[in-house]
């Protein structure tokens, strides 16, 4: 399996990195501003001279010159929804100072990523304040964090060359060949099985003309189509149809309100049959976990960020990549996606058991009114919230911001996944605390609008000393 | 959403109400479509998904509770605590689809057996998507007679076009206030609400959602 594959660079000192979320938190109301926090990492700000001016989302703001024409039509729709509210941010219109600031938010990333040597250190600082859309720069920073780039930047064309001629050569063997619903060459019965499918399927074809029953010596007992064995070539074949065609569904409805993967024009279905050879390539490597509802949802973003790269030898080569990443960003969650680990100590409830600790080491009181007055079980809402990296609870580019801040966590995507989680219920305890069992479900479940950066700030100051909830760093 | 939320109690009955059937049948589109009036396309339910409807059959004022769950296996496991004290269970089928009828026998109508905690609860059939009349594999005549054998209402509907989909949940209704013993939890859950919105402190369990 791929427990623990995921490479996180060394960890920060915790006061450097809790140093530069700190930096934006005099922005914000009600934020609790760390003074002693601020000193150890004053080196940091060098590499931000924007930072302190930059009161709204990054994304809404991308210069003509960055976006292709193909890219920019897919923006736009969600840019209007994720302009923050102007009582938050006290955003009017786009002002000289904000452009400024985008821009010089950019140059520091470019500036970082253009380095012989790339720090991933700060990097990821870098992407925990947000990372900017348009141009290739969010996709090659998150390839650099889920460690799928190496830090060296001339190892990167010989490393993308291998991984993605692995890549088609994985493809190859394992989705178009003949029978692709055995396991290929990673199972040692799959020659026994090929010869026998392919002598039932000669069988066939030399007798499709034929009248009168079919001899049926030639077909072994267990590989007769009604054969319930587990083992039979027929039984594997049916199950691989029906999960192609689950992964038809889903991608069908996934983000259904956005062109670049909905709808039948030949860009959305280029985009769709991307996605399920990737995921059809991870259930055959995986078949233990095969395909689980809500990974087209995590894949989601990594695929549209990759292919809207506006390097286009990038763009052309996002399948592969995304398969790469997408398995590095599973390998550290996977677990949550497989129902015999549900009740084990990887599963997703002792997952939900260490948000639950960790909110009630930082707000106790809300805690004990979620468990104890509404009862709202963090099964009923955060099962979701965690499975699928808070993809089905924001609009996409308010994901693509948090999930810059998810990988850009130096103690891991979990970590931090779980610190905006709580961060989520924290944000909106006033009215948590005034609701019952139905009004709270419903507002978890239908997480409102809210100021991400508020919310991700918010999620960077949460206080970490629980005894369980951290992952390993 | 459209409906109100169920802070106040100025209905007269309150019941729990379960949607289950295989991935993709249209377990959400049917809530939806019922709940907003509206027809959207919706991503597929991870978890469980939870919605409130107040609506007024046979002269009662009635607060359903709606728990949409996940149809694929993977998520059995977790939904199985939803079905406690539910009153009315949905079983949805897609009639373009065979397997989608065959596992209602073979996986749902068990699933309800094992974790229903309501041995009177009332249970219905819902042949989904007959606005594709076109792909239609499985036969009104069919749906009867499976319905007949599972001891459950029946119907067809097209979430899409929304025809029959309020039927559903107020046939349901209107089933489930026949039954003494439902009738009865559903007032009492109204009771406990009206109770509790006095004192903060007391904390009964509301709306028969677990332990």
């Amino acid at each position: 399996m791929l427990k623990g594959k995921l490479k996180l660079p060394l960890p920060v000192p915790d006061k450097a990195r809790r140093a530069f979320p700190d930096r934006l938190g005099s922005l914000v109301a009600g934020f609790d501003f760390k003074e002693e926090d601020y000193g150890g990492g004053s080196d940091l700000v060098v590499f931000e001279p924007g930072e302190e001016l930059e009161t709204f989302q990054p994304n809404g703001f991308v210069s003509d010159k960055d976006q292709s024409a193909g890219v920019a039509n897919f923006v736009e729709e969600s840019d209007i929804k994720v302009r923050p509210r102007p009582e938050k941010d006290g955003a009017g219109p786009v002002s000289t100072v904000q452009v400024i600031a985008v821009d010089e938010k950019r140059s520091d990333l470019e500036f970082e990523l253009s380095r012989p040597e790339i720090n991933l250190e700060k990097l990821q600082r870098i992407a925990s304040a947000g990372l900017p859309d348009g141009g290739g720069l969010r996709a090659t920073a998150w390839k650099l964090l889920l460690g799928y780039l190496p830090p060296s930047r001339d190892q990167w064309e010989k490393e993308l060359t291998e991984n993605r001629q692995k890549y088609a050569k994985l493809k190859e063997e394992l989705l178009l060949s003949p029978l692709p619903w055995t396991n290929g060459n990673l199972e040692s019965r799959q020659s026994e099985l090929t010869r026998r499918k392919d002598e039932a399927f000669s069988y066939k074809e030399q007798h499709v003309d034929v009248d009168g029953p079919l001899r049926r010596h030639e077909i072994s007992q267990e590989d007769h189509p009604l054969s319930l064995g587990k083992a039979s070539a027929w039984h594997q074949y049916f199950q691989y149809t029906e999960m192609v065609e689950q992964i038809d569904r889903d991608l069908q409805r996934t983000h259904p309100d956005k062109k670049f993967f909905s709808g039948e024009t030949s860009f959305s279905r280029k985009n769709r049959q991307a996605m399920k050879n990737i995921l059809l390539l991870f259930a055959k490597l995986n078949p233990a976990i095969r395909y689980v509802q809500g990974m087209n949802e995590v894949l989601a973003p990594i695929y549209y960020v990759f292919s809207t790269d506006t390097d286009e030898k990038n763009a052309v080569n996002a399948e592969a990549d995304s398969f790469s990443c997408f398995v590095r960003l599973l390998s550290d969650s996977v677990d949550h996606f497989c129902q015999q680990l549900d009740n084990s100590s990887v599963g997703i409830l002792s997952t939900l058991t260490r948000l639950s600790d960790l909110l009630k080491a930082n707000d106790e009181e809300l805690w004990r009114h979620l468990e104890f007055t509404s009862k709202v079980r963090p099964q009923f809402y955060a099962f979701r919230w965690i499975t699928l990296l808070l993809t089905q609870e924001f609009d996409f580019q308010p994901i693509l911001r948090i999930w810059d801040c998810l990988l850009g966590n130096s103690f891991g995507v979990q970590d931090m996944l779980l610190r905006v989680c709580c961060a989520m219920l924290l944000c909106v305890k006033s009215r948590l605390l005034s609701g019952d069992f139905v009004a709270n479900l419903k507002l978890l479940q239908h997480y409102p609008d809210i100021n991400i950066e508020h919310l991700l700030r918010v999620a960077q100051d949460l206080s970490p000393d629980t005894s369980s909830y951290r992952l390993s760093p | 959403m459209g409906s109100s939320s169920g802070q106040s109690s100025n209905y007269d009955l309150s019941f729990k109400i379960l949607l289950i059937g295989d991935s993709a049948v249209g377990k959400s589109s049917l809530l939806v479509s019922f709940i907003s009036n509206s027809v959207e396309d919706l991503s597929p339910t991870i978890g469980v998904d939870f919605k409130i409807k107040q609506l007024t059959v046979g002269g009662k004022k009635l607060k359903l509770t709606i728990w949409d769950t996940a149809g694929q296996e993977r998520f059995r496991t977790l939904t199985s605590s939803y079905y406690r004290g539910a009153q009315g269970i949905i079983l949805v089928y897609d009639v373009t689809r065979r397997d989608t009828f065959t596992n209602l026998s073979d996986v749902w109508a068990k699933e309800v057996e094992l974790y229903s905690t309501n041995q009177h609860c009332v249970k219905m059939l819902v042949g989904n998507k007959v606005d594709i009349d076109s792909e239609r594999v499985v036969s009104r005549e069919e749906g009867i007679a499976l319905a007949k054998e599972l001891g459950c209402l029946f119907l067809e509907c097209s979430a899409k076009t929304r025809e029959n989909v309020e039927q559903c949940f107020e046939e349901l209704a209107l089933k489930i206030m026949e039954v003494p013993s439902l009738l009865e939890e559903g007032s009492t859950l109204v009771k406990r609400n009206i109770l509790k919105q006095k004192p903060e402190y007391q904390a009964p369990s509301n709306g028969g959602c677990c332990s």
